[in-house]
């Protein structure tokens, strides 16, 4: 620890700014292969730095090396192969030879910041464990085989210098490695715009935009559903095999399934009950779908409420006329709970069952493992339909969720002046405090993941000395009514500190501080 | 229009679930689907150029026939289209779909007995084991832990069995299926069991359980209930078979386990595991304090590899599955078995589906019919217009033509019923064909001299055919290795095999047509006799030019100089014969084992199926690529005039706004700044593009989009920055 905090400073010299900027080779876990560069490589760096066997003196070469690589690298063709991006910053090869020193390392990053730290800083905490291991080696004395070989390695990775190996930054990665590429901790690198500009969308001037869109690929979208309907004889032949049907691809299947139960009732036997059921709906239950189903099976004799696990099983045993289930959204999160996609399945496998079920996500596989997938038997197809998802989403609340700002459902300003309305005095008088609290504290710092934040024994303390309540409990009281209506969060820090803050942005809580206070 | 505002307001997308009634939306559901039909039919035609929206037809469907199936205007019952363009007749129709009902009916009950039989030997070691332990030891509860291997699919079907098993007979047992999910704690298990255990599997009044006989009422995960109940019922033993026992919570298990213990003098529990991976392991989870209240013994359930080859012998090899599966196909079946440990289910599927598909959507499938029942009058002009389309078919006269046989090629190619009979003269030729396939087959299993499996051996020879010199079939080389004991028995397994035939494959034995084969391996069999008997009074080993070393090396000294000669060992008279004998065997066997390949038959296509698409499609689903597709290009999906005209990499403005969003998604960092991503996203839809849509037009679309992009799991929120959003997805 103590070394790496020696390095820092160095680390911050204008003229070697670069251990951090270092370009990533194409194959990020390439093996530096000794016989071509490197080699070389490591003649050039004895010339200049002590040789580093022994004291475990880690290092040195980090600091000298941009230079090195930079000096080394560059006139290999593969620095000339670098998109043109860089080559429009650096203006000509030779150019860049020449003051390569200075310069380039900087130049030659992508977009987002993709040099090697993290391998640097891997090499190096594997070259520290390498000399300690080494070390306790010589202390401990004796050597086993299996040690010997060890210590082998550990001595590889200590000799192993610093090697880099300078490229672009890579296109056409496969994907995993692409994961690990943009995840290089501390290279993510985004610019400072935020969306405080932009004036949100509520739901009133979402719907009442949307109902006026026109949607200039309606007709194609028409034309690939009535392309996936045609395909309706064969999937209805598939159920009665025995088959479940999943419907997956991008795009809404809600209407698609409603044409599809429109055929199979078209068709014997016509006595078959079909029970649609809309996963996406949150909040949906596995008692409503057990209940829903066994009306559908007979209207006279309702199961017992119950376990689900015993209303299936119940349903189950009572079932004599064929049952068709139309789930939409078999992966939305409300069916995505620990044991809804077993009872569904145990469902699916009686034989008296047809099922056919759409899927909306990419990664709907992974709802079943093995025994669940052939109790399903599905069979698969590709129903891509582009229809927007719009029943299955809410739209407005999931964007504003995804983006922190939740509390929108409450309508911001309007909304909270509406809250504060129906409360007591004292409610309002210690929401004025909150939010006075909270912009002095927000003119302070700059606010964390949660926005500006106060502590929550202090808000106590001010609400007691300004009489706005006498005890805990009613200061607790009044706090959970701002809570049920979501105009507070609260959250503990990393100390453990209850802290609470306003979900709201710095101008609408002037606002709303300004209407407390006429 | 008509289609947007019920996809917005429907008022039943928002109820959780409801049943269908189809009167009250019929009328919009008609016209959505029926005047479209035409129109878009026509709109194929067109876009079949493009070939975009052909290919997607092509990949989806069961068969590139099934393109011709859309009329389902057959009377009220029939399942199965009209093929042929909707020309095919309704009586053909039907038969097909017999056909596939009689067909594959057949042989799922087959396969079901071979499945239940596979299991038989364990079951019945399992319910000795039951009876047994009881004795054995007196205050332990027994304990079976079933070795099911890492397939969880297959284990439902041997506990299912194993409750038939030991539930049988009057003093039968209870048996009180446990899988972990349905158990959670303690107190849901004991339900479960006792519910189960004392109702005995059959739903009846839950009330019984919980009221004892004096009118006292117990709760219901109060093991007393239980005792009592079966008490009455003159019962006292109890099974609990954990399937899952690796998904059980550690500290499940073992209370689970004392609390049995506790009652064993009352109530005779006994329990199963069903263990994916060792007893070591399973044990290792347990205290010994638990452990040692058991009484457990190991049983191993049949392999899945052996489970396989037995179901492939009766159901796809076997004289008794009507339409075969081509080499391809069955490679790849097999592969996933093995590569996936998909379970022999699966394995079963698949193969309905393969019969599924040739019937429901081939017309020459019909064919595969009786010749009493494939009567002239049901074939179309259509149909022979289709055969005449077979590669083989087209070979075939293309040979006839080339051996001069001109007048019968023409009369094949133009006469509709010169045809016919050649269809069913092929139909003969192929359950020859059938016959000396699997012959040949069984007598190569029979040498036991290929190490490779049947389900290797048959794949190969469907492929390849069967050459008993090949490489792929290297039996004359094999057989010229052994000596004259094992050639006997060599020979009397050939004879056995020829007498008995083959159950499992369900074939006869067929030594009434092999007479000649027959009388020939006994010779070889009493030369070899006499030959060996011989060599034994003569104290020199039998040996064939084969066996011994061809050559000697002989060194002479001759003036000096050493010489070195080759000289062919010399054989005597015996060994003559013997080498003779040997090669009359492999004459025997390169005459009687062979085949050709399946491609080379006449109109194999009508009862061979052998296309990988639509089982790859259906079974092995991939979304990922299909979403990386449809959000990438949508113009392949939507094959509209706006979005095709990019090249590719990149991205039209046009585009759905999630596709745009999408690409600008693949461009960004694992970190999104959604303010950029927004300024990103107007720059290209903005009024200054091609779209030109207005800010907050384009804010609603841009709110959409980010929102299906985070239902599709690609975005998250990020708490890292202020209105950043963090990238999950890697396609």
């Amino acid at each position: 620890m103590a070394r790496r905090k020696a390095a820092a400073p160095d680390k911050k010299e204008p003229v070697a700014p670069s251990p951090k900027k270092r370009q990533l080779p194409v194959d990020p876990y390439e093996v530096p292969d000794d016989s071509h560069t490197p080699k070389r490589r490591r003649q050039t760096i004895t010339t200049s730095v002590a040789p580093d066997d022994g004291d475990g003196d880690d290092r040195e070469p980090t600091d000298d090396d941009p230079v090195q690589s930079a000096a080394e690298t560059s006139p290999t063709k593969k620095r000339q192969a670098r998109p043109a991006k860089d080559s429009a910053q650096v203006t000509t090869p030779s150019a860049l030879r020449r003051k390569a020193v200075v310069a380039t390392p900087v130049k030659l990053n992508g977009i987002n910041g993709t040099g090697t730290p993290s391998r640097n800083i891997a090499d190096r905490s594997a070259r520290r464990k390498s000399a300690r291991a080494l070390i306790d080696r010589v202390v401990g004395g004796a050597i086993s085989d299996d040690e010997g070989e060890e210590g082998d390695i550990a001595r590889e990775i200590y000799d192993h210098d610093d090697t880099e190996t300078v490229t672009d930054p890579p296109r056409d990665l496969p994907p995993h490695e692409q994961y690990f590429f943009q995840n290089k901790p501390g290279l993510t690198k985004t610019s400072a715009n935020n969306l405080s500009s932009l004036e949100f969308l509520t739901h009133d001037e979402y719907f009442s935009l949307l109902r006026q869109l026109p949607d200039p690929h309606a007709k194609d979208v028409d034309f690939l559903q009535s392309l996936h309907a045609e395909f309706f004889p064969q999937w209805h032949f598939e159920l009665t095999q025995g088959f479940s049907a999943c419907l997956y691809g991008y795009g809404s299947k809600r209407l698609l399934l409603h044409h599809f139960a429109t055929y199979l009732s078209s068709r014997p036997p016509s006595s078959s009950k079909i029970v649609i059921i809309n996963g996406y709906v949150r909040t949906l239950s596995l008692r409503d779908i057990l209940s829903t189903i066994s009306t559908a099976v007979d209207p006279t004799h309702r199961i017992p409420v119950g376990p689900p696990v015993a209303m299936a099983q119940a349903l189950l045993s009572s079932l004599t006329a064929p049952l068709t289930l139309l789930i939409n959204s078999i992966d939305a999160p409300p069916l995505r709970k620990p044991g809804a996609q077993a009872i569904l399945a145990q469902l699916a496998a009686h034989p008296r069952v047809r099922l056919v079920c759409s899927a909306d996500t990419p990664d709907f596989a992974f709802l079943w493992d093995s025994a669940l997938r052939s109790a399903f038997n599905f069979v698969f197809h590709d129903c891509t339909t582009f229809a927007p998802l719009t029943a299955e989403l809410d739209v407005v609340d999931d964007v504003h969720e995804l983006l922190g700002r939740k509390a929108r459902r409450v309508g911001g300003k309007e909304g909270v002046a509406f809250v504060l309305r129906s409360l007591p005095e004292n409610a309002k008088s210690l929401f004025r405090l909150l939010v006075s609290e909270v912009l002095v504290v927000a003119d302070d710092v700059d606010g964390g993941a949660e926005g500006p934040a106060v502590e929550y024994r202090m808000v106590y303390n001010k609400a007691v000395e300004e009489f706005i309540c006498s005890s805990e409990m009613a200061f607790r009281t009044l706090l959970k009514e701002f809570h049920d209506h979501q105009i507070i969060t609260s959250h503990k820090d990393a100390l453990g500190t209850e802290l609470l803050s306003l979900p709201f942005r710095k101008d609408e809580l002037e606002g709303i501080l300004e209407d407390l206070m006429s | 229009m008509d289609e947007e505002d019920p996809s917005i307001f429907q008022p039943e997308d928002h109820r959780a679930a409801f049943i269908f009634t189809p009167a009250a939306t019929a009328p919009t559901a008609g016209t959505a689907t029926t005047p479209s039909r035409s129109a878009k039919r026509r709109r194929v035609a067109v876009a079949a150029t493009g070939s975009s929206k052909k290919k997607r037809q092509q990949q989806r469907g069961a068969t590139p026939l099934e393109d011709e199936q859309n009329h389902t205007t057959g009377g009220a019952g029939l399942e199965f289209p009209r093929l042929l363009g909707g020309k095919e007749g309704e009586g053909a129709a039907r038969l097909r779909e017999e056909l596939f009902e009689g067909a594959w009916g057949a042989l799922e009950g087959r396969i079901q007995d071979v499945l239940r039989k596979v299991n038989g030997n364990t079951l019945n070691e399992v319910s000795a084991f039951v009876k047994r332990a009881g004795e054995e030891a007196k205050d332990k509860i027994p304990a079976g832990f079933i070795i099911t291997g890492p397939n969880l699919a297959s284990q439902d079907l041997l506990f299912e069995q194993l409750a038939e098993t030991l539930g049988k007979g009057s003093g039968g047992a209870r048996v009180v299926r446990l899988r972990a999910a349905e158990a959670p704690n303690l107190k849901a298990a004991l339900k479960k069991i006792i519910r189960e255990a004392a109702t005995g599997g059959e739903d009846t009044e839950e009330a019984e359980v919980s009221v004892g006989q004096d009118g006292r009422k117990y709760l219901n995960y109060d093991l007393e209930a239980l005792h009592v109940s079966l008490k009455m019922q003159g019962s006292r033993q109890v099974v609990v078979a954990f399937q899952d026992s690796e998904a059980f919570d550690n500290g499940l298990l073992m209370d689970l386990i004392a609390l049995f213990h506790s009652w064993h003098d009352r109530i005779q529990f006994s329990v199963f595991f069903g263990i994916a991976t060792s007893v070591e392991l399973f044990q290792a989870r347990l205290l010994k304090s638990t452990a040692r209240c058991l009484y457990g013994a190991q049983f191993d359930v049949v392999q899945a590899g052996s489970v396989l080859e037995t179901v492939f012998k009766t159901a796809v090899a076997g004289n008794q599955s009507v339409l075969r599966i081509g080499p391809s196909l069955l490679r790849s079946l097999v592969d996933r078995q093995q590569d996936q440990v998909a379970g022999i289910q699966v394995f079963i599927s698949s193969l309905k589906y393969a019969y599924m598909c040739h019937f429901y959507a081939n017309p020459l499938s019909i064919s595969l019919a009786d010749e009493t029942r494939l009567s002239r009058e049901l074939l179309q002009p259509e149909y022979f217009e289709a055969v005449r389309t077979l590669p083989s078919f087209q070979s075939d006269v293309e040979t006839a033509v080339e051996a001069g046989q001109l007048s019968r090629a023409k009369s094949l190619l133009q006469n509709d019923e010169e045809l016919f009979t050649y269809i069913v003269e092929e139909r003969r030729a192929q359950k020859a064909y059938l016959s000396q396939l699997l012959r040949s087959l069984h007598l190569l299993t029979a040498t036991g001299l290929l190490s490779s499996t049947f389900t290797d051996l048959y794949i190969s020879a469907l492929d390849q055919g069967i050459d008993v010199s090949s490489e792929t079939f290297p039996v004359v080389e094999s057989i010229r290795k052994l000596g004259a004991k094992e050639i006997i028995i060599l020979v009397e397994k050939l004879q056995e095999a020829i007498q008995t035939g083959s159950v499992e494959l369900d074939l006869p034995g067929w030594a009434d047509d092999a007479k000649d084969l027959m009388t020939a391996l006994s010779e070889i069999h009493t030369t070899i006799d006499s030959l060996s008997e011989k060599a034994k009074t003569s104290r020199k080993p039998l040996k064939s030019k084969y066996t011994t070393h061809g050559k000697v090396l002989r060194t002479t000294v001759v003036a000096q100089k050493v010489q070195l000669s080759h000289d062919t060992a010399t054989l005597t008279d015996q060994d003559k014969a013997f080498t003779a004998a040997i090669d009359r065997l492999t004459d025997l066997a390169s005459e009687h084992i062979e085949s050709e390949p399946l491609a080379d038959i006449p109109l194999h296509e009508t009862w061979v199926y052998d296309s990988k698409s639509p089982y790859r499609d259906v079974f092995i689903p991939r979304p990922g690529t299909t979403f990386e597709r449809a959000l990438g290009r949508p113009h392949d999906y939507l094959s509209c005039a706006c979005c095709g005209a990019g090249a590719e990499g990149t991205v039209a403005a046009t585009y759905p706004t999630t596709a745009i969003l999408y690409r600008l998604y693949q461009e960004a960092g694992a970190l999104i700044n959604v303010a950029d991503l927004w300024t990103s996203y107007y720059a290209l839809v903005g009024d200054e593009s091609e779209v030109g849509l207005e800010e907050r037009t384009a804010l609603v679309h841009f709110y959409r989009g980010l929102a299906e992009m985070k239902a599709l799991g690609f975005v998250k929120q990020s708490k890292k920055k202020a209105d950043h959003v963090a990238k999950v997805k890697w396609l």
